[in-house]
């Protein structure tokens, strides 16, 4: 393998890895869009808070059981916060939803703070997934790949949820007549709390999932957040198949731009963002503003 | 008779050039004062948890720090630092200035890692709390607006934390501002020096920051390199955002140009993040770096990945024989450590080295300049510190008169793992490589000129 | 006699500002400083998004702009004055607003707040980046600060905080007028019509790009005067202080707590959230949970902010007297 393959092929699966945890986060928020027109900008902050519960849990017991019990958790605390803090403002339309998710996010900041201190906190890679896999002339790590076959796996999960299960096909009726849905005797704002819970678990996969590659610290979740944003908006508001292609995209041009034009890699993301509001604002695959 | 006029002169002149001879290296030692471990209080009640700050007619120091906010364990870290030496001092009966004993009071300014709330709380320190000395901080932009502030409204500011070489240059230089910490260039020049006796090491790569910071650390170390290593070579440099995610992308840039070391000026939690995912990508290279010093970071990493981490830094605890002053340090803060709570539980506040060593060090030294002085007339606190030569916990400290730019001796310390505990603070066997082998740079080859327009300074 | 009743509270008004800095020290002066510049500042987003309907997440991008021009413009240039650097700082936001205003005329609602979330990040970055230019990360500083000059007249020193009071309050007044002003004029009645019913105007034959475009530049000129009044201020700007994400919400957030669909929501909002914090880092750390708290507090309990609370309470206890509200059509809206 010529080195100039190499590379590309490495930077690619990096690329695929950020990608998909980028997808993880975002699923959940496009999702909470489209079904319920709540466009929560505390979303990553709930990512950073499973990554908080890993670490404790994980520190008490181990990775894997910190990877179920770790996003449930936060899935929890999601519910409560959208039953009894956002459902109370969803009639006042966006402007009060952004200023109330934002207030919630700054809250989350404090609340690991003042439970877990200010400095980065470590979690071990669990031993299954440590090591390398060998790769041309060198090694690729395997948790990485396990983060690539994990995110593909929940997605083909939530797929056969939407399409084969009672749940889902509620959620989607839901999507396009809301109201036809209640009518029907489903009790839909339970449906929604649910479904809320189920995004902030989505969310918090993927925090659990990241604390072993980094340090779990509160600024966490601010590049992320931003991001999701960006892979949101670029797939389609609403969107599950448009958040996948965009984060994986944005993962790719995240890794190729450090590798070719480091000078301008960050702003890639917000200049491909810019030009999919101007030229199609309900993004690649989005159907609703 | 002649002669042996002639030899008794001969012997005394033969005495007098032999004291003469004997008095040089000696004076070349002569400090003004120095730290005195005997003195030191018993430190047993000391928590800083539990600190009570005292009232009344105290000496008040502003400590500014990023107290919240994400980069909120800036300003948690020195806490205990500037409480111990209040502590320390207090017990003793406090310092002695304008005639009478004053309380040490510790003011907390946050400077949130901004620069508006900076210039606020500077301000308030300066005007309403009436501070008698200013103490930071976090970020070499943020020391700029503390240093106008305080040069502003006439109180002195300590500077023992950031490393930026702009903040003394001859067009932001401020008479009231002191830097004990070295700057870029001493730091790179320490750094740099250190290849000097490493031949084999022929190919580096440098990942830093990217942001000012980020890249004068990159051009200090390479115009250090070239000039103590002209064959060395810069194989990859590559700049990263703050608060990276993902350093893979950066990590496979770095692997593929194949280097014998990797450079970095990165602190936490990037420095910690590179080395986690650097190993565990399989880059076991060395890293030169200045703050990759968490051992909790060490810890995540096992003994293989924390291995061969090639710190360079001010104080630093190794195989050179500790400083008396150190040992007791050490000890003392150790035992303490083992008391406190949450935050100050954590790994990182164990042992007092490294940056909590230097900023300890440095706090003492102030206290002393101003006791020396006698009073809170900022204008005898800069005559006594400047030129002043103090013996810190580790080694002599020279004040420049010049521009106010600390100067003393570097060390590079390389990680491994020892078999058996060989001083205090070499716990670090617990499961990951420990500081052991320490390099002394000398003072000479880490000093940086004097700007060009502040060396006639103090010329009448 | 009514009339006379009617500008008493203004003459206070007037007279409790000019003798401020004579009676609280500097640091409450610069205080109220920095509440003027952010009023200011949180006016010119108030006027996109109480009278236009449209939310600007970048914001800042003008704000910074007009910092930067000011803070590089004194750096490079000897000898410039104080009015024309001023006029570099609100002429060069004007002239952002121009360039991006062909894209965000075409865009509404979520995705235009996402648009200028977007533009903002990449002046953001293009700061942080252009570190020939920008310095980086550390901001420009240092700066001369040009005294405020009549020739052969007067000279005073803008280094002092009390006479940068009175020359910052002067331009914040100002600027606050002329935006007041504004609202009220016929092309105020377009732009309210505009955030009712974009449609229906244009059917009526205005033109909603042109309009909208006038819109930006006023609100982009305006928060580049902000910002150049705010780099002399600190003299000091930097990317985190000026073109953050956190820059574009501080004046969100202060219209929203001020109360939003009104002219002096912002203003409030400025003097409420610049108090508290620095009430809040006086005594605790913590001051992102009490900004957070407050917020909470505010959307759930007070949507109509400080101004909307003041009204019902006004409302309660006037519930008998015949008194009409005094309002402008256009003055109050419906929360969007």
């Amino acid at each position: 393998m010529s080195p100039i393959t190499f590379i590309l092929v490495t930077q690619g699966i990096h690329g695929l890895a950020y990608g998909l945890l980028l997808f993880l986060v975002a699923s959940g928020l496009t999702m909470i869009f489209g079904l319920m027109d709540i466009l929560n900008l505390a979303h990553a902050y709930f990512f950073m808070l499973a990554a908080y519960f890993c670490y404790a849990i994980a520190g008490a017991t181990d990775f894997w059981v910190a990877l179920i019990v770790a996003p449930v958790a936060t899935a929890i605390l999601g519910m409560l916060v959208e039953r009894y803090l956002i459902r109370r403002v969803h009639a006042f339309g966006h402007i009060p939803q952004l200023v109330l998710t934002v207030g919630i996010g700054m809250v989350l900041v404090e609340a690991v703070k003042a439970f877990w201190g200010t400095q980065s906190l470590m979690v071990q890679t669990p031993k299954i997934l440590s090591g390398h896999v060998p790769f041309g002339p060198l090694e690729y790590p395997v948790y990485r790949l396990f983060i690539i076959a994990f995110t593909i796996l929940i997605l083909l999960a939530m797929v056969q949820l939407f399409s084969k299960t009672r749940f889902g096909t509620i959620v989607r009726a839901a999507t396009t007549n809301a109201d036809m849905v209640g009518a029907l005797g489903i009790n839909v704002p339970l449906i929604f709390t649910l479904f809320f819970g189920f995004g902030t678990w989505l969310a918090g996969l993927a925090g659990v999932v990241v604390a072993p590659l980094l340090s779990v610290f509160p600024g966490l979740a601010d590049q992320v957040g931003l991001d999701a944003f960006v892979v949101v908006v670029v797939g389609g508001l609403g969107s599950l198949w448009g958040a996948f292609v965009a984060a994986i995209l944005i993962g790719l041009l995240n890794s190729y731009g450090v590798q070719f034009v480091p000078t301008i890699a960050p702003l890639i993301t917000f200049l491909l963002m810019a030009v999919v509001l101007s030229v199609k604002p309900t993004g690649l695959f989005g159907k609703r503003q | 008779m002649k002669s042996s006029r002639m030899n008794r002169m001969m012997f005394v002149a033969l005495l007098v050039v032999g004291f003469f001879i004997m008095g040089m290296p000696a004076s070349g030692l002569a400090v003004n004062s120095s730290f005195d471990p005997s003195k030191m209080s018993d430190m047993s009640g000391f928590d800083p948890n539990t600190v009570v700050q005292p009232t009344g007619d105290t000496f008040k120091l502003g400590y500014m720090q990023i107290l919240s906010g994400p980069a909120a364990a800036n300003g948690e870290l020195f806490w205990p630092v500037v409480n111990w030496v209040a502590y320390d001092l207090n017990k003793r009966g406090g310092i002695l200035v304008d005639g009478k004993r004053k309380m040490i009071q510790i003011i907390k300014g946050d400077t949130q890692g901004k620069p508006a709330a900076t210039k606020q709380e500077a301000e308030r320190l300066c005007l309403e709390e009436k501070v008698n000395v200013l103490w930071g901080t976090s970020g070499s932009h943020l020391a700029k607006i503390i240093s106008d502030v305080s040069n502003k409204y006439k109180v002195p500011f300590v500077n023992c934390l950031s490393l930026s070489d702009e903040l003394m240059d001859a067009k932001n230089f401020k008479r009231y501002t002191f830097q004990t910490v070295s700057d870029t260039t001493q730091w790179n020049m320490a750094m740099a020096y250190f290849f000097k006796n490493r031949p084999q090491d022929k190919r580096f790569s440098i990942l830093c920051q990217d942001y000012l910071y980020g890249h004068s650390m990159a051009n200090a170390f390479k115009k250090a390199l070239a000039e103590y290593r002209p064959d060395a070579k810069i194989v990859s440099e590559d700049y990263h955002g703050l608060w990276l995610k993902d350093f893979a992308p950066f990590l496979t840039k770095v692997m593929a140009a194949k280097p014998d070391i990797l450079y970095t000026g990165d602190w936490m939690p990037d420095g910690d993040n590179l080395l986690k995912q650097a190993r565990n990508m399989g880059l076991n290279v060395p890293i030169a770096n200045i703050y990759i010093t968490n051992p909790e970071a060490w810890k995540a990493v096992g003994v293989e990945g924390s291995k061969n981490l090639l710190i360079c830094y001010q104080f630093m605890s190794g195989d050179t024989p500790q400083t008396p002053a150190q040992k007791m340090i050490m000890k003392a803060w150790h035992k303490q450590w083992l008391k406190w709570k949450e935050p100050y539980n954590k790994l990182i506040y164990a042992w007092p080295d490294f940056v909590i060593g230097q900023t300890l060090s440095d706090t003492y030294w102030l206290f002393d300049v101003i006791q020396r002085a006698g009073t809170t007339n900022p204008e005898k606190i800069i005559s006594t510190w400047e030129g002043d030569q103090y013996g810190s916990i580790q080694g002599v400290r020279t004040m420049r008169a010049q521009d106010h730019q600390a100067l003393f001796d570097m060390y590079v310390g390389v990680t491994t793992y020892p078999t058996k505990q060989v001083y205090p603070g070499a716990l670090y066997s617990k499961g990951y490589a420990g500081v052991h082998k320490v390099t002394v740079i000398p003072e000479k080859y880490c000093t940086p000129p004097i700007p060009e327009g502040l060396k006639n300074r103090l010329m009448k | 006699m009514t009339r006379l009743k009617n500008w008493i509270p203004w003459l206070l008004l007037i007279g409790f500002v000019l003798v401020y800095p004579m009676v609280f020290g500097i640091v409450l002066t610069n205080l109220f400083v920095r509440f003027a510049i952010f009023a200011v500042f949180a006016a010119s987003l108030n006027m996109l998004l109480s009278f236009t309907g449209l939310l600007s997440f970048g914001h800042a991008m003008f704000f910074g702009v007009g910092g930067y021009a000011t803070a590089l413009a004194l750096e490079n240039i000897p000898g410039l004055g104080l009015m024309t650097c001023m006029a570099i700082g609100g002429l060069s936001s004007s002239l952002l607003a121009l360039i991006v205003s062909p894209i965000l005329v075409r865009v509404k609602d979520t995705a235009f707040a996402l648009l200028t979330l977007a533009l903002g990040q990449i002046l953001f970055l293009a700061c942080l980046k252009l570190r020939g230019i920008t310095h980086g990360e550390d901001g420009v500083g240092g700066f001369p600060i040009p005294p405020f000059r009549i020739p052969g007249f007067l000279s005073i020193d803008m280094g002092h905080p009390q006479s940068f009071y009175y020359f910052a309050v002067a331009v914040c007044a100002l600027s606050l007028f002329l935006m007041w002003y504004a609202t009220r004029t016929p092309f105020g009645s377009i732009m309210a019509g505009i955030r009712d019913n974009q449609l229906r105007v244009n059917y009526l034959g205005f033109n909603i790009a042109v309009t909208k475009t006038i819109m930006f530049l006023i609100s982009g000129c305006f928060a580049g005067v902000a910002g150049a009044l705010f780099a002399l201020f600190q003299n000091l700007v930097s990317p985190d202080g000026v073109f953050s994400v956190m820059t574009s919400f501080t004046p969100i957030m202060m219209v929203f707590v001020g109360g939003i669909g009104t002219f002096a929501g912002p203003i409030i909002g400025s003097a409420v959230l610049t108090s508290l914090e620095d009430l809040a880092t006086r005594y605790t750390e913590q001051i992102l949970l009490i900004n957070g708290l407050l917020l909470i507090c505010v959307v759930i309990f007070f949507r109509g902010g400080f101004i909307g609370l003041f009204k019902t309470i006004k409302q309660k206890r006037f519930a008998n007297s015949r008194e009409m509200p005094d309002g402008h059509p256009g003055d109050e809206i419906s929360i969007p």
